[in-house]
Protein backbone atom coordinates (compact mmCIF):
# COMPACT_ATOMS: atom_id res chain seq x y z
CA UNK A 1 0.00 0.00 0.00
CA UNK A 2 1.58 3.38 -1.11
CA UNK A 3 0.78 6.21 1.57
CA UNK A 4 2.52 8.49 -0.78
CA UNK A 5 3.66 8.59 -4.72
CA UNK A 6 5.43 11.66 -6.29
CA UNK A 7 4.85 11.19 -10.13
CA UNK A 8 7.64 13.16 -12.44
CA UNK A 9 7.37 15.99 -9.87
CA UNK A 10 8.61 19.68 -10.01
CA UNK A 11 8.32 22.29 -8.22
CA UNK A 12 9.41 25.80 -9.54
CA UNK A 13 9.61 29.20 -7.32
CA UNK A 14 9.00 31.85 -9.50
CA UNK A 15 9.76 35.58 -8.17
CA UNK A 16 9.52 39.10 -10.56
CA UNK A 17 13.01 38.78 -11.09
CA UNK A 18 14.55 35.21 -11.03
CA UNK A 19 13.50 31.42 -10.46
CA UNK A 20 14.45 28.37 -8.86
CA UNK A 21 13.72 24.95 -9.96
CA UNK A 22 13.61 23.56 -6.23
CA UNK A 23 12.72 19.83 -7.45
CA UNK A 24 13.02 18.05 -10.97
CA UNK A 25 11.00 15.34 -12.21
CA UNK A 26 10.71 13.36 -8.35
CA UNK A 27 9.53 9.83 -8.97
CA UNK A 28 9.04 8.22 -5.27
CA UNK A 29 6.85 5.54 -3.11
CA UNK A 30 6.34 5.58 -0.23
CA UNK A 31 5.10 2.35 1.98
CA UNK A 32 2.29 2.80 4.78
CA UNK A 33 4.54 2.28 8.17
CA UNK A 34 8.09 2.93 6.34
CA UNK A 35 10.58 5.33 8.35
CA UNK A 36 11.91 7.19 5.84
CA UNK A 37 14.88 9.90 5.84
CA UNK A 38 15.35 12.32 2.92
CA UNK A 39 18.89 13.78 3.19
CA UNK A 40 20.85 16.21 0.81
CA UNK A 41 22.74 19.59 1.65
CA UNK A 42 20.68 22.82 2.25
CA UNK A 43 19.06 23.81 -0.88
CA UNK A 44 18.76 19.99 -2.19
CA UNK A 45 14.74 20.43 -2.30
CA UNK A 46 14.20 18.35 1.17
CA UNK A 47 11.66 20.71 2.52
CA UNK A 48 10.12 21.46 -0.39
CA UNK A 49 9.13 17.96 -0.83
CA UNK A 50 8.15 17.90 2.79
CA UNK A 51 5.95 20.82 2.49
CA UNK A 52 4.56 19.10 -0.60
CA UNK A 53 3.65 16.07 0.90
CA UNK A 54 2.55 17.93 3.42
CA UNK A 55 0.09 19.61 1.36
CA UNK A 56 1.04 22.89 2.55
CA UNK A 57 2.41 23.30 -1.80
CA UNK A 58 0.99 22.42 -4.49
CA UNK A 59 3.62 20.61 -7.45
CA UNK A 60 4.31 23.39 -10.58
CA UNK A 61 4.28 19.90 -13.00
CA UNK A 62 3.42 16.22 -11.94
CA UNK A 63 1.12 14.90 -9.45
CA UNK A 64 1.19 14.04 -5.90
CA UNK A 65 -1.21 11.29 -4.45
CA UNK A 66 -1.98 11.07 -0.62
CA UNK A 67 -3.62 7.55 -0.13
CA UNK A 68 -4.30 7.70 -3.46
CA UNK A 69 -5.99 11.31 -3.84
CA UNK A 70 -4.16 13.76 -6.13
CA UNK A 71 -3.23 16.49 -4.61
CA UNK A 72 -2.82 19.30 -7.35
CA UNK A 73 -6.68 19.34 -7.97
CA UNK A 74 -7.84 20.08 -4.78
CA UNK A 75 -9.15 23.28 -2.83
CA UNK A 76 -7.41 24.98 -0.39
CA UNK A 77 -10.25 23.36 2.30
CA UNK A 78 -10.13 19.97 0.92
CA UNK A 79 -6.18 20.01 1.00
CA UNK A 80 -6.32 21.49 4.70
CA UNK A 81 -8.78 18.58 5.83
CA UNK A 82 -5.95 16.12 4.21
CA UNK A 83 -3.38 17.60 6.11
CA UNK A 84 -5.60 17.97 9.51
CA UNK A 85 -6.66 14.53 9.32
CA UNK A 86 -3.90 12.46 7.40
CA UNK A 87 -0.32 14.32 8.43
CA UNK A 88 1.27 15.26 11.76
CA UNK A 89 4.23 18.21 11.58
CA UNK A 90 6.79 18.14 13.59
CA UNK A 91 9.26 21.36 13.15
CA UNK A 92 12.66 22.01 13.81
CA UNK A 93 11.85 25.37 15.72
CA UNK A 94 8.49 23.29 17.56
CA UNK A 95 6.34 25.76 16.69
CA UNK A 96 4.23 25.66 19.22
CA UNK A 97 1.42 28.32 19.64
CA UNK A 98 3.15 30.96 22.63
CA UNK A 99 -0.43 32.07 23.93
CA UNK A 100 -1.27 28.02 25.01
CA UNK A 101 -0.20 25.41 27.22
CA UNK A 102 1.45 22.19 26.76
CA UNK A 103 -2.38 20.68 26.82
CA UNK A 104 -4.01 23.36 25.02
CA UNK A 105 -0.69 23.08 22.05
CA UNK A 106 -1.55 19.32 21.79
CA UNK A 107 -5.59 20.08 22.06
CA UNK A 108 -5.45 22.62 18.99
CA UNK A 109 -5.33 19.80 16.01
CA UNK A 110 -8.27 18.81 17.42
CA UNK A 111 -10.50 21.51 17.86
CA UNK A 112 -9.62 22.40 14.71
CA UNK A 113 -11.35 19.50 13.80
CA UNK A 114 -14.07 19.44 16.15
CA UNK A 115 -13.52 17.09 18.50
CA UNK A 116 -15.24 17.46 21.41
CA UNK A 117 -13.82 18.99 24.63
CA UNK A 118 -14.07 16.11 26.89
CA UNK A 119 -12.33 13.72 24.26
CA UNK A 120 -10.03 16.22 23.57
CA UNK A 121 -8.81 16.85 27.49
CA UNK A 122 -8.69 12.98 27.70
CA UNK A 123 -6.59 12.22 24.56
CA UNK A 124 -4.28 15.31 24.88
CA UNK A 125 -3.14 14.55 28.27
CA UNK A 126 -2.45 10.70 26.80
CA UNK A 127 -0.23 12.03 24.54
CA UNK A 128 1.31 13.77 26.98
CA UNK A 129 1.96 10.80 28.74
CA UNK A 130 3.58 8.58 25.89
CA UNK A 131 5.69 11.27 25.63
CA UNK A 132 6.44 11.43 29.04
CA UNK A 133 5.22 15.00 29.72
CA UNK A 134 2.66 14.60 31.98
CA UNK A 135 3.97 16.69 34.99
CA UNK A 136 4.53 19.96 32.22
CA UNK A 137 1.09 20.37 31.38
CA UNK A 138 0.30 23.48 32.11
CA UNK A 139 2.87 24.91 31.44
CA UNK A 140 3.65 27.72 28.05
CA UNK A 141 6.24 26.75 25.47
CA UNK A 142 8.84 29.57 27.05
CA UNK A 143 8.62 27.56 30.64
CA UNK A 144 9.77 24.56 28.95
CA UNK A 145 12.84 23.32 27.68
CA UNK A 146 13.93 22.66 23.84
CA UNK A 147 13.73 18.99 24.29
CA UNK A 148 10.20 19.40 26.48
CA UNK A 149 8.72 21.67 23.42
CA UNK A 150 9.71 19.15 20.66
CA UNK A 151 7.96 16.32 22.37
CA UNK A 152 4.64 18.47 23.09
CA UNK A 153 5.12 19.00 19.58
CA UNK A 154 5.44 15.65 18.20
CA UNK A 155 2.31 14.78 20.86
CA UNK A 156 0.65 17.69 19.11
CA UNK A 157 1.15 16.15 15.57
CA UNK A 158 0.13 12.65 16.54
CA UNK A 159 -3.70 14.51 18.11
CA UNK A 160 -5.47 13.19 15.42
CA UNK A 161 -4.45 10.49 14.59
CA UNK A 162 -2.16 10.98 11.51
CA UNK A 163 -1.35 8.17 8.81
CA UNK A 164 2.01 10.42 7.77
CA UNK A 165 4.26 11.95 10.00
CA UNK A 166 6.26 14.51 8.47
CA UNK A 167 9.41 15.56 10.51
CA UNK A 168 12.29 18.57 9.00
CA UNK A 169 15.09 18.49 10.76
CA UNK A 170 13.25 17.53 14.67
CA UNK A 171 16.52 17.22 16.46
CA UNK A 172 18.59 20.41 15.16
CA UNK A 173 17.29 22.66 18.29
CA UNK A 174 18.07 20.00 20.60
CA UNK A 175 21.63 18.45 22.43
CA UNK A 176 22.26 14.70 21.59
CA UNK A 177 21.06 13.70 24.25
CA UNK A 178 17.70 14.83 24.21
CA UNK A 179 17.90 14.47 20.22
CA UNK A 180 18.19 10.52 20.57
CA UNK A 181 15.25 10.91 23.08
CA UNK A 182 13.19 12.33 20.08
CA UNK A 183 14.32 9.72 17.67
CA UNK A 184 13.14 6.85 19.64
CA UNK A 185 9.98 8.49 20.42
CA UNK A 186 9.47 8.59 16.46
CA UNK A 187 11.07 5.35 16.43
CA UNK A 188 8.02 3.72 18.42
CA UNK A 189 5.83 5.45 16.16
CA UNK A 190 6.72 3.98 13.20
CA UNK A 191 6.50 0.73 14.98
CA UNK A 192 2.71 1.39 15.60
CA UNK A 193 2.40 1.73 11.98
CA UNK A 194 2.72 5.66 11.19
CA UNK A 195 4.97 6.19 8.18
CA UNK A 196 7.81 8.86 9.72
CA UNK A 197 9.47 11.05 6.57
CA UNK A 198 12.20 12.97 8.48
CA UNK A 199 14.34 15.63 6.69
CA UNK A 200 17.75 16.17 7.95
CA UNK A 201 21.36 16.40 7.20
CA UNK A 202 22.48 15.06 10.25
CA UNK A 203 23.93 11.64 8.98
CA UNK A 204 23.94 9.81 12.23
CA UNK A 205 20.06 9.51 11.95
CA UNK A 206 20.13 7.34 9.44
CA UNK A 207 20.02 4.22 11.44
CA UNK A 208 16.60 5.25 11.92
CA UNK A 209 15.32 4.68 8.70
CA UNK A 210 14.80 2.00 6.79
CA UNK A 211 15.44 4.01 3.35
CA UNK A 212 17.25 7.05 2.60
CA UNK A 213 16.51 9.08 -0.03
CA UNK A 214 19.52 11.77 -0.77
CA UNK A 215 18.68 14.49 -2.90
CA UNK A 216 21.17 16.74 -4.63
CA UNK A 217 20.03 20.16 -6.28
CA UNK A 218 16.37 19.28 -6.57
CA UNK A 219 17.18 15.69 -8.00
CA UNK A 220 17.21 12.34 -6.49
CA UNK A 221 20.72 10.66 -6.38
CA UNK A 222 20.23 8.04 -4.49
CA UNK A 223 17.72 5.42 -2.81
CA UNK A 224 19.25 2.89 -0.66
CA UNK A 225 17.69 0.83 1.98
CA UNK A 226 19.44 0.69 5.95
CA UNK A 227 20.69 -2.38 6.88
CA UNK A 228 19.67 -2.66 10.59
CA UNK B 1 -10.91 27.53 23.22
CA UNK B 2 -11.26 30.47 20.18
CA UNK B 3 -12.65 32.65 22.48
CA UNK B 4 -9.60 31.99 25.00
CA UNK B 5 -6.88 32.17 22.35
CA UNK B 6 -8.45 35.58 20.83
CA UNK B 7 -8.58 36.50 24.74
CA UNK B 8 -4.62 35.62 25.38
CA UNK B 9 -3.90 37.00 21.89
CA UNK B 10 -4.94 40.21 23.60
CA UNK B 11 -3.26 40.43 26.59
CA UNK B 12 0.07 39.69 24.91
CA UNK B 13 0.04 43.22 23.71
CA UNK B 14 -1.67 44.38 26.89
CA UNK B 15 -1.05 48.05 26.39
CA UNK B 16 -1.92 48.25 22.54
CA UNK B 17 -5.14 46.99 22.89
CA UNK B 18 -5.83 48.96 26.19
CA UNK B 19 -5.38 51.93 23.68
CA UNK B 20 -7.10 50.31 21.24
CA UNK B 21 -10.34 50.17 23.92
CA UNK B 22 -9.66 53.72 24.84
CA UNK B 23 -10.17 55.16 21.82
CA UNK B 24 -13.70 52.90 21.42
CA UNK B 25 -14.32 54.26 24.84
CA UNK B 26 -13.63 58.00 23.65
CA UNK B 27 -15.88 57.58 20.45
CA UNK B 28 -18.86 55.70 21.73
CA UNK B 29 -18.64 58.35 25.04
CA UNK B 30 -18.64 61.41 22.70
CA UNK B 31 -21.40 60.33 20.09
CA UNK B 32 -23.41 59.02 22.73
CA UNK B 33 -23.40 61.54 25.59
CA UNK B 34 -23.84 64.27 22.76
CA UNK B 35 -27.49 62.46 21.76
CA UNK B 36 -28.24 62.02 25.23
CA UNK B 37 -27.78 65.95 25.65
CA UNK B 38 -29.01 66.73 22.04
CA UNK B 39 -32.26 64.69 23.22
CA UNK B 40 -32.53 66.27 26.76
CA UNK B 41 -32.39 70.06 25.13
CA UNK B 42 -35.09 69.10 22.56
CA UNK B 43 -37.30 67.90 25.61
CA UNK B 44 -36.51 71.19 27.35
CA UNK B 45 -37.14 73.76 24.56
CA UNK B 46 -40.44 71.64 23.51
CA UNK B 47 -41.77 71.61 27.58
CA UNK B 48 -41.02 75.58 27.46
CA UNK B 49 -43.71 75.85 24.32
CA UNK B 50 -45.79 74.14 26.95
CA UNK B 51 -49.19 71.89 26.49
CA UNK B 52 -49.82 73.80 23.13
CA UNK B 53 -50.14 70.83 20.34
CA UNK B 54 -53.74 70.57 20.91
CA UNK B 55 -53.90 74.55 19.81
CA UNK B 56 -55.31 75.73 16.47
CA UNK B 57 -55.26 79.67 15.73
CA UNK B 58 -57.93 80.69 13.04
CA UNK B 59 -56.41 84.26 11.47
CA UNK B 60 -57.83 86.24 8.69
CA UNK B 61 -56.62 85.87 5.32
CA UNK B 62 -54.56 89.05 5.11
CA UNK B 63 -53.89 88.17 1.28
CA UNK B 64 -57.51 87.98 0.18
CA UNK B 65 -58.36 91.82 2.02
CA UNK B 66 -59.54 90.37 5.31
CA UNK B 67 -58.03 92.10 8.26
CA UNK B 68 -60.40 91.01 11.18
CA UNK B 69 -62.37 87.52 12.00
CA UNK B 70 -66.46 88.97 12.46
CA UNK B 71 -68.74 88.13 15.28
CA UNK B 72 -70.01 85.48 12.36
CA UNK B 73 -67.41 83.71 11.79
CA UNK B 74 -66.41 83.20 15.61
CA UNK B 75 -70.47 82.13 15.96
CA UNK B 76 -69.56 79.23 13.49
CA UNK B 77 -66.15 78.11 15.13
CA UNK B 78 -68.03 77.99 18.47
CA UNK B 79 -70.82 75.36 16.29
CA UNK B 80 -68.22 72.80 15.17
CA UNK B 81 -69.28 69.88 16.48
CA UNK B 82 -65.61 69.26 17.58
CA UNK B 83 -65.56 69.68 21.88
CA UNK B 84 -62.71 72.50 22.18
CA UNK B 85 -62.35 76.09 24.07
CA UNK B 86 -62.80 79.09 21.46
CA UNK B 87 -61.10 82.24 22.77
CA UNK B 88 -61.26 85.33 20.18
CA UNK B 89 -58.56 86.97 20.99
CA UNK B 90 -58.69 91.47 20.51
CA UNK B 91 -55.71 93.16 20.07
CA UNK B 92 -54.25 96.33 19.38
CA UNK B 93 -51.43 98.99 21.23
CA UNK B 94 -52.00 101.96 23.10
CA UNK B 95 -50.34 103.88 25.31
CA UNK B 96 -50.18 103.27 29.14
CA UNK B 97 -49.71 105.75 32.13
CA UNK B 98 -48.85 104.60 35.39
CA UNK B 99 -47.28 107.03 37.82
CA UNK B 100 -45.91 109.35 35.29
CA UNK B 101 -44.19 106.53 33.46
CA UNK B 102 -45.88 106.44 30.03
CA UNK B 103 -44.99 103.19 27.75
CA UNK B 104 -46.86 102.11 24.39
CA UNK B 105 -48.09 98.36 24.99
CA UNK B 106 -50.02 95.82 23.19
CA UNK B 107 -53.48 95.58 25.01
CA UNK B 108 -54.94 92.50 24.35
CA UNK B 109 -59.32 91.69 24.86
CA UNK B 110 -60.38 88.59 26.23
CA UNK B 111 -62.49 86.99 28.75
CA UNK B 112 -61.87 85.79 31.77
CA UNK B 113 -62.03 81.88 30.78
CA UNK B 114 -59.61 82.65 28.16
CA UNK B 115 -57.59 83.99 30.40
CA UNK B 116 -57.71 80.74 32.61
CA UNK B 117 -57.66 78.84 29.45
CA UNK B 118 -54.39 80.31 28.07
CA UNK B 119 -52.06 81.48 31.37
CA UNK B 120 -51.68 80.91 34.69
CA UNK B 121 -51.79 83.66 37.01
CA UNK B 122 -49.25 84.44 39.74
CA UNK B 123 -50.70 87.25 41.69
CA UNK B 124 -53.97 88.28 42.13
CA UNK B 125 -57.14 86.88 40.19
CA UNK B 126 -57.95 86.12 36.60
CA UNK B 127 -60.73 88.76 37.29
CA UNK B 128 -61.70 90.49 34.08
CA UNK B 129 -64.82 92.33 34.71
CA UNK B 130 -65.02 95.67 32.84
CA UNK B 131 -62.38 98.25 34.66
CA UNK B 132 -60.21 95.77 35.43
CA UNK B 133 -56.75 94.71 33.92
CA UNK B 134 -54.81 91.67 34.27
CA UNK B 135 -50.69 92.58 33.43
CA UNK B 136 -47.88 90.35 31.66
CA UNK B 137 -45.16 89.57 34.18
CA UNK B 138 -41.90 91.44 32.80
CA UNK B 139 -44.31 94.93 31.97
CA UNK B 140 -45.85 94.40 36.17
CA UNK B 141 -41.63 94.27 36.62
CA UNK B 142 -40.39 96.83 35.29
CA UNK B 143 -43.23 99.16 35.44
CA UNK B 144 -43.28 98.09 39.37
CA UNK B 145 -47.02 97.15 39.28
CA UNK B 146 -49.24 95.87 42.15
CA UNK B 147 -52.43 94.07 42.65
CA UNK B 148 -54.79 96.89 42.62
CA UNK B 149 -52.44 99.70 40.84
CA UNK B 150 -54.78 101.92 39.05
CA UNK B 151 -53.18 102.30 35.13
CA UNK B 152 -54.48 104.51 32.16
CA UNK B 153 -55.18 103.22 28.56
CA UNK B 154 -56.02 105.19 25.94
CA UNK B 155 -57.82 107.81 28.46
CA UNK B 156 -59.85 105.14 30.61
CA UNK B 157 -58.33 104.05 34.22
CA UNK B 158 -57.98 99.95 34.73
CA UNK B 159 -57.03 98.67 37.94
CA UNK B 160 -55.00 95.54 38.47
CA UNK B 161 -56.76 92.75 39.36
CA UNK B 162 -53.78 89.75 38.19
CA UNK B 163 -50.41 89.99 37.42
CA UNK B 164 -49.56 86.66 34.93
CA UNK B 165 -46.80 84.13 35.16
CA UNK B 166 -43.92 84.36 32.94
CA UNK B 167 -45.14 82.47 29.53
CA UNK B 168 -41.94 82.81 27.56
CA UNK B 169 -42.16 81.43 24.01
CA UNK B 170 -45.65 81.19 22.44
CA UNK B 171 -46.93 81.16 18.85
CA UNK B 172 -50.48 82.33 19.67
CA UNK B 173 -50.12 85.83 22.03
CA UNK B 174 -47.56 86.73 23.98
CA UNK B 175 -48.59 88.51 26.72
CA UNK B 176 -45.13 89.00 29.33
CA UNK B 177 -45.31 92.96 27.70
CA UNK B 178 -48.86 93.62 27.32
CA UNK B 179 -51.87 93.86 29.04
CA UNK B 180 -55.03 92.51 28.89
CA UNK B 181 -58.63 94.18 29.41
CA UNK B 182 -61.97 92.96 29.02
CA UNK B 183 -63.01 92.20 25.81
CA UNK B 184 -66.22 94.21 26.48
CA UNK B 185 -63.78 97.28 27.32
CA UNK B 186 -61.76 96.50 24.14
CA UNK B 187 -63.37 98.67 20.59
CA UNK B 188 -60.74 97.16 18.48
CA UNK B 189 -62.00 93.89 16.13
CA UNK B 190 -61.12 89.96 17.00
CA UNK B 191 -57.39 89.45 15.26
CA UNK B 192 -57.57 85.77 15.95
CA UNK B 193 -59.41 83.00 17.30
CA UNK B 194 -57.38 80.16 19.38
CA UNK B 195 -59.21 77.08 19.49
CA UNK B 196 -57.84 74.42 22.19
CA UNK B 197 -59.06 71.17 21.00
CA UNK B 198 -60.09 68.96 23.76
CA UNK B 199 -58.75 65.70 21.13
CA UNK B 200 -55.81 65.96 19.33
CA UNK B 201 -57.00 63.92 16.41
CA UNK B 202 -59.51 66.24 15.66
CA UNK B 203 -57.37 68.71 13.90
CA UNK B 204 -57.77 67.44 10.99
CA UNK B 205 -61.77 67.23 11.41
CA UNK B 206 -62.11 70.89 12.40
CA UNK B 207 -59.77 72.28 9.89
CA UNK B 208 -62.51 70.72 7.38
CA UNK B 209 -64.99 71.83 9.39
CA UNK B 210 -63.70 75.72 8.70
CA UNK B 211 -63.00 75.11 4.97
CA UNK B 212 -66.65 74.07 4.37
CA UNK B 213 -68.55 76.61 6.53
CA UNK B 214 -66.57 79.68 7.02
CA UNK B 215 -64.32 79.66 3.44
CA UNK B 216 -67.14 78.39 1.24
CA UNK B 217 -67.18 81.72 -0.75
CA UNK B 218 -64.08 83.30 -0.03
CA UNK B 219 -61.40 82.58 2.29
CA UNK B 220 -61.76 84.09 4.58
CA UNK B 221 -59.46 82.59 7.54
CA UNK B 222 -56.00 81.01 7.76
CA UNK B 223 -55.66 78.68 9.75
CA UNK B 224 -52.01 78.06 12.06
CA UNK B 225 -51.38 74.58 13.64
CA UNK B 226 -49.31 74.26 16.51
CA UNK B 227 -48.74 71.08 16.56
CA UNK B 228 -47.21 71.25 13.01
CA UNK B 229 -44.67 74.02 14.43
CA UNK B 230 -44.00 71.72 16.86
CA UNK B 231 -43.25 68.98 14.40
CA UNK B 232 -41.08 70.92 12.76
CA UNK B 233 -38.96 72.29 15.45
CA UNK B 234 -38.87 68.76 16.86
CA UNK B 235 -37.72 67.58 13.32
CA UNK B 236 -34.92 70.29 13.19
CA UNK B 237 -33.80 69.36 16.49
CA UNK B 238 -33.55 65.42 15.69
CA UNK B 239 -30.96 66.59 12.66
CA UNK B 240 -29.43 68.95 14.69
CA UNK B 241 -28.85 66.26 16.51
CA UNK B 242 -27.39 63.78 14.21
CA UNK B 243 -25.35 66.23 12.76
CA UNK B 244 -23.71 67.06 16.12
CA UNK B 245 -23.36 63.04 16.40
CA UNK B 246 -21.70 62.81 13.15
CA UNK B 247 -18.94 65.32 14.25
CA UNK B 248 -18.56 62.84 17.37
CA UNK B 249 -18.80 59.79 15.45
CA UNK B 250 -15.14 61.03 13.74
CA UNK B 251 -13.92 60.31 16.84
CA UNK B 252 -15.29 56.77 16.79
CA UNK B 253 -13.64 56.30 13.10
CA UNK B 254 -10.48 57.19 14.47
CA UNK B 255 -10.61 54.40 16.81
CA UNK B 256 -11.98 52.07 13.98
CA UNK B 257 -8.78 52.82 12.26
CA UNK B 258 -6.41 52.32 15.29
CA UNK B 259 -8.07 48.94 15.55
CA UNK B 260 -7.49 48.19 11.91
CA UNK B 261 -3.54 49.92 12.87
CA UNK B 262 -3.25 47.32 15.59
CA UNK B 263 -5.09 44.42 14.13
CA UNK B 264 -2.34 44.59 10.79
CA UNK B 265 0.26 45.01 13.14
CA UNK B 266 -0.83 41.64 14.99
CA UNK B 267 -1.19 39.84 11.81
CA UNK B 268 1.86 40.66 10.73
CA UNK B 269 3.62 39.63 13.72
CA UNK B 270 1.50 36.66 14.47
CA UNK B 271 2.25 35.75 10.67
CA UNK B 272 4.32 32.18 11.34
CA UNK B 273 1.53 31.35 14.21
CA UNK B 274 -1.30 31.82 11.58
CA UNK B 275 0.77 29.99 9.54
CA UNK B 276 1.65 26.91 12.16
CA UNK B 277 -2.33 26.84 12.66
CA UNK B 278 -3.09 26.14 9.05
CA UNK B 279 -0.44 23.69 9.06
CA UNK B 280 -2.18 21.81 11.63
CA UNK B 281 -5.49 21.86 10.56
CA UNK B 282 -6.61 25.55 10.86
CA UNK B 283 -9.58 25.90 7.87
CA UNK B 284 -9.23 30.15 6.64
CA UNK B 285 -12.69 30.51 8.90
CA UNK B 286 -10.98 29.24 12.05
CA UNK B 287 -8.34 32.08 11.44
CA UNK B 288 -10.95 34.51 10.46
CA UNK B 289 -13.12 33.63 13.79
CA UNK B 290 -10.08 34.13 16.01
CA UNK B 291 -9.42 37.49 14.65
CA UNK B 292 -12.71 38.90 14.75
CA UNK B 293 -13.11 37.75 17.90
CA UNK B 294 -10.16 39.94 18.73
CA UNK B 295 -11.81 43.00 17.30
CA UNK B 296 -14.91 41.97 18.93
CA UNK B 297 -13.34 41.76 22.62
CA UNK B 298 -12.27 44.94 21.67
CA UNK B 299 -14.87 46.54 20.51
CA UNK B 300 -17.42 45.31 23.47
CA UNK B 301 -15.10 46.15 26.23
CA UNK B 302 -14.72 49.72 24.95
CA UNK B 303 -18.27 50.30 24.02
CA UNK B 304 -19.60 48.75 27.51
CA UNK B 305 -17.55 51.77 29.42
CA UNK B 306 -18.47 54.07 26.54
CA UNK B 307 -22.13 53.82 26.77
CA UNK B 308 -22.10 53.79 30.93
CA UNK B 309 -19.54 56.57 30.65
CA UNK B 310 -21.74 58.57 28.27
CA UNK B 311 -24.54 58.40 30.60
CA UNK B 312 -22.75 59.90 33.40
CA UNK B 313 -21.27 62.20 30.41
CA UNK B 314 -24.94 63.35 28.82
CA UNK B 315 -25.85 64.17 31.80
CA UNK B 316 -23.17 66.52 33.14
CA UNK B 317 -23.26 68.39 29.63
CA UNK B 318 -26.64 68.40 30.03
CA UNK B 319 -26.66 69.73 33.54
CA UNK B 320 -23.73 72.20 32.26
CA UNK B 321 -25.54 73.75 29.55
CA UNK B 322 -29.24 73.20 30.25
CA UNK B 323 -28.90 73.64 34.05
CA UNK B 324 -31.33 71.00 34.70
CA UNK B 325 -32.19 67.33 34.17
CA UNK B 326 -35.33 65.44 34.26
CA UNK B 327 -34.31 62.03 34.33
CA UNK B 328 -30.72 60.05 34.06
CA UNK B 329 -32.35 56.87 32.75
CA UNK B 330 -34.92 57.91 30.78
CA UNK B 331 -36.33 55.53 27.88
CA UNK B 332 -34.21 57.39 25.24
CA UNK B 333 -31.13 57.96 27.29
CA UNK B 334 -30.52 54.04 27.07
CA UNK B 335 -32.13 53.81 23.97
CA UNK B 336 -28.95 56.19 22.76
CA UNK B 337 -26.26 53.61 25.28
CA UNK B 338 -27.53 50.76 23.46
CA UNK B 339 -27.06 52.64 19.62
CA UNK B 340 -23.63 53.82 20.85
CA UNK B 341 -22.88 50.58 21.75
CA UNK B 342 -23.79 48.77 18.62
CA UNK B 343 -22.27 51.47 16.85
CA UNK B 344 -18.50 51.05 18.98
CA UNK B 345 -18.91 46.80 18.30
CA UNK B 346 -19.87 47.20 14.38
CA UNK B 347 -17.02 49.75 14.16
CA UNK B 348 -14.64 47.44 15.93
CA UNK B 349 -16.01 44.52 14.06
CA UNK B 350 -15.44 46.14 10.73
CA UNK B 351 -12.08 47.39 11.50
CA UNK B 352 -11.17 43.71 12.23
CA UNK B 353 -12.62 42.08 8.85
CA UNK B 354 -9.79 43.48 6.57
CA UNK B 355 -7.20 42.09 8.97
CA UNK B 356 -8.96 39.12 9.76
CA UNK B 357 -9.38 38.11 6.22
CA UNK B 358 -5.69 39.09 5.31
CA UNK B 359 -4.86 36.76 7.64
CA UNK B 360 -7.35 33.73 7.00
CA UNK B 361 -5.80 34.38 3.42
CA UNK B 362 -2.49 34.17 3.66
CA UNK B 363 -0.49 31.37 1.87
CA UNK B 364 0.03 29.05 4.77
CA UNK B 365 3.21 27.49 3.49
CA UNK B 366 4.60 31.39 2.77
CA UNK B 367 3.55 32.11 6.76
CA UNK B 368 5.12 29.29 8.12
CA UNK B 369 8.70 30.47 6.57
CA UNK B 370 8.31 34.06 7.69
CA UNK B 371 10.63 35.07 10.61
Amino acid sequence: MKTVVFENVSKIYRTRYYQVSALKDINLEIRRGEFIAIMGPSGSGKSTMLNLIGCLDRPTEGEIYIKGTPISGLRDDELTDLRRNTIGFVFQQFNLIPTLSALENIELPMIFRGTDSGERRKRARKLLEIVGLEDVADRKPVEMSGGQQQRVAIARALANSPEILLCDEPTGNLDSKTGEQVMEILAGLRDEGVTVVLVTHDESLRRYAERVVRLRDGRIVDVSAVSS
Amino acid sequence: MYLQLALRNLSRTRVRSALAVIGIIIGVTAITSIGIFGENLKKTVMESFGDIANEVIVLPNSQEGFSFIDERTVELIRKSPYPAAVIPVKADSFEMTYKNQKRFVTVYGLDERGVNELFDVAEGTSDLKPGKTIVGSQIAESLDLRIGSRITVDGKVYRVSGILEEQGARFDIRPDNAIIISERDHKADIFAVIVKLENLGDIEGFKSYVQATINIKDKKVEILEMKSILDRIEEAFGQINLFLMAIAGVSLLVAGVSILNIMLMSTIERTKEIGIMRAIGAQKPDILKIFLMEAGILGISGSTVGSILSIAGGYFVTKLIIGEVSEILSMETVLFAVEGFVFGVGTAVISGLYPAWRAANLEPIEALRYE
